[in-house]
C-alpha cells in the first residue's frame, strides 16, 4: 500500500546549522503519527518541506505520491493543514470565514464547523482577531474538520492552549480518525495527553530521529512511565 | 472559488477604499474650490491667459495621490498575508498559486484604476466647464503619468509586500523607487507624451515582479 506520507534522505541545514541529515519516514493511510521534539529541533521545517514552502538542500517528501513543490490543487484540497499558533484569516469573522472556505471545499461540512463555534461564548459577527488563542483554536479546528481532509498536517496545535482546550482538540482528533480513513501527522513539543491520541511516535533530537515506533509498542517496553517520562528521558530535559 | 478570493480581498479592503475614495473626492472638491477661488481673484480671461503661456497644473494636489493610493492598497491586501506567514494558508487552497496571485493581484490593480479612472473624467469634465479643449487636454497630459503612477505603485509595493527576507525587500525598494520616479519627471504639459507608452510597459512588466516574491516564499527563503 502506498504510504500517504514519505519523506526520502531529507537533509537540511539553515545556514551552517544542521537540522537533518538523510531523514527517512513514512506516514500509512488511517494512522496518526505524532512527532514529537524540543523547541528548535525542525518539527515546523518538516511541515513546511510536506507542504512544499521550503525546499530543502536534498531528499524528496511525496503528499499522496505527489512531490511535495507540485501539489496538485486537488490533493492540496485533501490536506487539512494547521500553522503554528493556529494562524487563520484573522480579519474575518466567523461568519465571514465560513463563508470564504466553503466554496473551495465540495465536501464542506457546515455543521462541523458551527457545532465547534457554538461552544464559543461569543457572536458570530466577532472578529477572529480579538478572540483568545484557545477561541482562535477552536475557529480553526472547526474550519479543519469542515473540509473533512483525508489528511490533517498539524503543526505544533497544542501551543498556548491551556489543558481544557488542550483535552478538546485530542477527543476531536480521535473522533475525526476513529473510522480508519483519516491520516493524521502532527507535531508537538507538549507530550501530555499524546499517548491517547497517536498511533505511531516519532522523536525528533537535534539532526536525527531518536525513534520511530508503535506508541503501543513503547509504552508496553517502558511500563509505568508516561510518554512524557520517555521523551524526557530520550531527550534529557533541557 | 475566485469569487471567494476576491471575497477576502475585499474583506481585507473595503475600509481603506472607503477611505481612498473619500481622500479622493475631498482633495477633488478642494481643487474646484481653489479653482473657483482664483477665477474669483483673478477673473477668468487672466486665468486662461496664465494657463495658456505658463501651463501651471491645475490639480497639483493629485500628484502623489495615486501613487499613495496604490501603495496602501498593496500594503492593506498583503501585509495581512506575510504577517505570521499567512500566504501560506492562501497557498494552500485547493487552486493553481500562479492563478491564486493573479486574482489577487488584479483584484488590487481593479480597484486602483477604479478609484482613478471615476476621478479623472470628474476632474476633466469639470474643468471643461470653465476652460477650453486645448487647456483640459494640457491637464490630461499632465495628469496622465501621475494616474498611472497609481497601478504601478501598488504592482511595485506588492512585489516588495511578498518578498519574504527582509534584506531583499529593502533592495526591492530602490529600483522601485526609481521606477516610480519615472513618473514625476519635470516636464511641460504633453512633455511626457512619447514617454507614456514606456510607462504603460512599465506597469504591465512590474505585474510579473509579485510572482517572483512568491517563487522566493515558496522555496522558504527567509
Amino acid at each position: 500500500m502506498t504510504p500517504i506520507i514519505q519523506c526520502q534522505n531529507i537533509t537540511h541545514y539553515y545556514g551552517n546549522r544542521l537540522i537533518y541529515k538523510d531523514l527517512n519516514f513514512e506516514v500509512q493511510k488511517g494512522k496518526i503519527l505524532g512527532l514529537l521534539g524540543k523547541n528548535g529541533t525542525g518539527k515546523t521545517t518538516i511541515i513546511n518541506i510536506l507542504n512544499g514552502y521550503l525546499k530543502p538542500q536534498a531528499g524528496v517528501c511525496r503528499v499522496f505520491g505527489e512531490d511535495m513543490d507540485k501539489l496538485s490543487p486537488k490533493t492540496k484540497g485533501s490536506i487539512g493543514l494547521l500553522l503554528e499558533g493556529h494562524i487563520q484569516h484573522s480579519y474575518f469573522n466567523l461568519l465571514q470565514i465560513e463563508k470564504y472556505y466553503r466554496r473551495f471545499f465540495p465536501k464542506w461540512k457546515r455543521d462541523a464547523y458551527f457545532g465547534l463555534i457554538e461552544k464559543l461564548k461569543v457572536t458570530p459577527t466577532q472578529k477572529i482577531s480579538t478572540m483568545s488563542c484557545g477561541q482562535r483554536s477552536q475557529v480553526a479546528l472547526g474550519i479543519l474538520f469542515a473540509q473533512d481532509p483525508d489528511l490533517l498536517i498539524l503543526d505544533d496545535f497544542s501551543m498556548g492552549l491551556d489543558p481544557g482546550y488542550r483535552r478538546l482538540f485530542v477527543e476531536y482528533l480521535k473522533e475525526y480518525a476513529k473510522d480508519g480513513n483519516k491520516t493524521v501527522f502532527l507535531t508537538s513539543h507538549i507530550i501530555q495527553d499524546m499517548e491517547l491520541l497517536i498511533d505511531d511516535c516519532m522523536i525528533l533530537d537535534y539532526g536525527k530521529i531518536l525513534l520511530h515506533k508503535p506508541t503501543k509498542e513503547l509504552m508496553e517496553e517502558h511500563p509505568n512511565q508516561t510518554l512524557e517520562d520517555i521523551f524526557i528521558e530520550l531527550t534529557g530535559k533541557y | 472559488m475566485y469569487k471567494s478570493l476576491l471575497y477576502k480581498e475585499w474583506i481585507k479592503t473595503r475600509s481603506g477604499i472607503a477611505c481612498l475614495a473619500v481622500i479622493f473626492l475631498g482633495v477633488g472638491i478642494y481643487s474646484f474650490m481653489k479653482i473657483n477661488e482664483s477665477i474669483r481673484l483673478l477673473g477668468i480671461v487672466n486665468l486662461w491667459e496664465t494657463a495658456v503661456q505658463k501651463d501651471p497644473a491645475m490639480f497639483p494636489q493629485f500628484k502623489y495621490l495615486p501613487l499613495l493610493a496604490g501603495i496602501l492598497l498593496a500594503i492593506m491586501q498583503y501585509v495581512p498575508e506575510l504577517q505570521f506567514k499567512r500566504l501560506k494558508l492562501t497557498l494552500h487552497l485547493p487552486l493553481n498559486e500562479n492563478k491564486i496571485l493573479l486574482t489577487m493581484l488584479f483584484y488590487g490593480v481593479i480597484a486602483v484604476l477604479s478609484l482613478l479612472l471615476i476621478t479623472l473624467p470628474i476632474l476633466l469634465l469639470g474643468l471643461g466647464q470653465r476652460f477650453p479643449s486645448e487647456i483640459v487636454w494640457a491637464n490630461f497630459q499632465q495628469l496622465a503619468p501621475w494616474f498611472l503612477a497609481g497601478p504601478a505603485a501598488y504592482l511595485i509595493t506588492a512585489w516588495v509586500c511578498l518578498e519574504p527576507q527582509w534584506k531583499q525587500r529593502i533592495l526591492n525598494i530602490i529600483p522601485g523607487i526609481i521606477a516610480l520616479s519615472f513618473f514625476f519627471l519635470r516636464a511641460k504639459s504633453g512633455g511626457y507624451q512619447p514617454f507614456d507608452p514606456y510607462l504603460i510597459l512599465l506597469v504591465i512588466v512590474a505585474f510579473f515582479f509579485a510572482f517572483y516574491s512568491t517563487a522566493r516564499f515558496k522555496e522558504g527563503v527567509q
